[in-house]
């Protein structure tokens, strides 16, 4: 490997920044998320920042049931992201709809839709097995 | 040009001695930025990236640099590719005209504040130009506001650096950091300590930073102007908005405090130090407030700011006439 393609697999797993879409979740994973990125957590000492555009973040934080009506909305953002780009399903809802599964209106998880790099299975998970999503997510990077 | 220092040849070498510096403060400065920031609030900031973090941002511009660069269907593509590079190139441009090296800055003349001030303006210009030529509700909504938010704050802040320019009674930066040196008089502390209030209030709105960060209220807008804006040109706007708090911190810290004048160390290293106290009083702005609304911020400008500060060059006036 070069070295500018070291430097840039460096920089990569330096600095995820990350963006949060919430499909339809009854909101216990959205708090979780919250309260991830509070000063008690402090994401941004491994360099995660949370950014309002997708067309700044490098990791798709997704939570909540993906519906019928939500899932080309998920697409959208999803598209809307810059290569490379990385999926993280948070919630038993996003991995396979949880306690909404077989709903009439809700689809088997997030990876129905857009491909899914980690999940975090939890209803809701807390926020160490998020970071700890994050870090897996940085592990596999790392391999690559 | 009255200021250049010696032959075209030591103006390149030095030019380029400053863009270098300017890149590695401009880092240097979202670092140590952001690690105050963080402080105080009770957390670390950025910490495992190089020595306590210090690498962060070079992390973030070389990824940023690597990803991919989308130019959005609608947008105007040659104004949209142009924007980010030329919102970088002017702060930079400004920088030339503030000492850094020695007590001379590479190029002056009387009335170089004049012209930081225009270049200045034409950069808020080009932020509305960024914000229309990407085409997207958010960009625009934005965009007027931050030239709404530019428009008002680039007044009061005109007027609080006119005070020590009366007080050296000159127009150049250069002879008014030089001035700080040879003939300060007391009797100027007041009317510069309401001046620097009022030049530190309104570079945090210049700079688009909370509680000023009304243009790219996230919780609202997205990311304001910037939201279309993807892997190179963001990775530059980045580096434009690092560059632009140095050269607030710069222009604050020579028309203030001197600048690179000072005894016994190197200018470079006075220079070095006081940017670097500027930029922890804007840190610590930035932790204590929150994000003003737009009628609040036009009110702050318009009926508190820019009053004071025209009382204040009135006071200062007076003063000089009186002593
Ligand atoms: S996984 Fe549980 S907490 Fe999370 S959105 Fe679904 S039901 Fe709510």
């Amino acid at each position: 490997m070069g070295l500018r393609n070291r430097l840039i697999k460096w920089a990569r797993i330096k600095s995820p920044w990350i963006i949060h879409f919430d499909c339809s979740s009854c909101n216990g994973c959205d708090i979780e998320i919250v309260a991830a990125l509070t000063p008690r957590y402090d994401v941004e000492r491994f360099g995660i920042l949370l950014r309002g555009s997708p067309r700044h973040a490098d990791i798709l934080v997704v939570s909540g049931s993906v519906s019928h009506q939500v899932a080309p909305r998920l697409r959208r953002i999803y598209e809307q992201m810059p290569e490379p780009k990385f999926v993280m399903a948070v919630g038993a809802c996003a991995c396979g709809a949880g306690v909404f599964r077989d709903c009439y209106n809700v689809l088997e998880g997030v990876d129905k839709v857009i491909p899914v790099d980690v999940y975090v299975p939890g209803c809701p998970p807390k926020p160490e097995a998020i970071i700890q999503g994050v870090v897996e997510l940085i592990e596999k990077l790392k391999a690559a | 040009m009255a200021g250049l220092v010696g032959s075209a040849y030591t103006v390149a070498v030095y030019g380029l001695a400053l863009i270098v510096v300017v890149g590695i403060l401009s880092l240097f400065f979202e670092w140590f930025d952001r690690k105050a920031f963080a402080r105080l609030q009770n957390r670390y900031g950025p910490l495992h990236t190089g020595p306590s973090g210090l690498l962060q941002p070079l992390a973030d511009f070389i990824k940023l640099l690597s990803k991919e660069d989308i130019t959005p269907e609608a947008a105007d593509k040659l104004l949209f590719a142009l924007s980010p590079v030329v919102i970088c190139t002017i702060p930079l441009l400004t920088l030339f005209f503030i000492p850094v090296f020695s007590k001379e800055a590479i190029v002056f003349f009387e009335g170089d504040l004049i012209f930081a001030l225009f270049l200045a303006t034409l950069l808020y210009l080009f932020v509305f130009i960024a914000a229309w030529s990407s085409t997207n509700p958010f960009s625009i909504v934005g965009g007027v506001r931050a030239a709404l938010q530019l428009m008002s704050y680039e007044i009061p802040l005109a007027l609080a650096l006119i005070v020590p320019a009366m007080f050296a009674k000159s127009l150049s930066i250069t002879t008014i950091a030089k001035w700080f040196e040879t003939s300060f008089q007391p009797y100027a502390l007041v009317p510069l300590a309401l001046a620097f209030f009022i030049a530190v209030v309104c570079a945090q709105a210049e700079l688009e930073r909370v509680p000023f960060d009304i243009p790219e209220a996230e919780s609202e807008i997205v990311a304001g102007w910037q939201t279309e804006f993807s892997g190179r040109k963001l990775a530059l706007l980045r580096l434009a908005s690092d560059i632009e708090l140095v050269l607030m911190a710069a222009l604050i810290a020579t028309l203030f405090f001197g600048g690179a004048a000072g005894p016994w160390l190197p200018p470079f290293a006075w220079f070095l130090i006081k940017t670097t106290i500027v930029v922890f009083v804007f840190a610590n702005i930035r932790a204590l407030f929150a994000r003003f609304r737009i009628d609040q911020l036009l009110r702050g400008a318009w009926g508190i700011l820019l009053p004071l500060s025209m009382l204040n060059v009135f006071v200062a006036y007076v003063l000089m006439q009186m002593m």
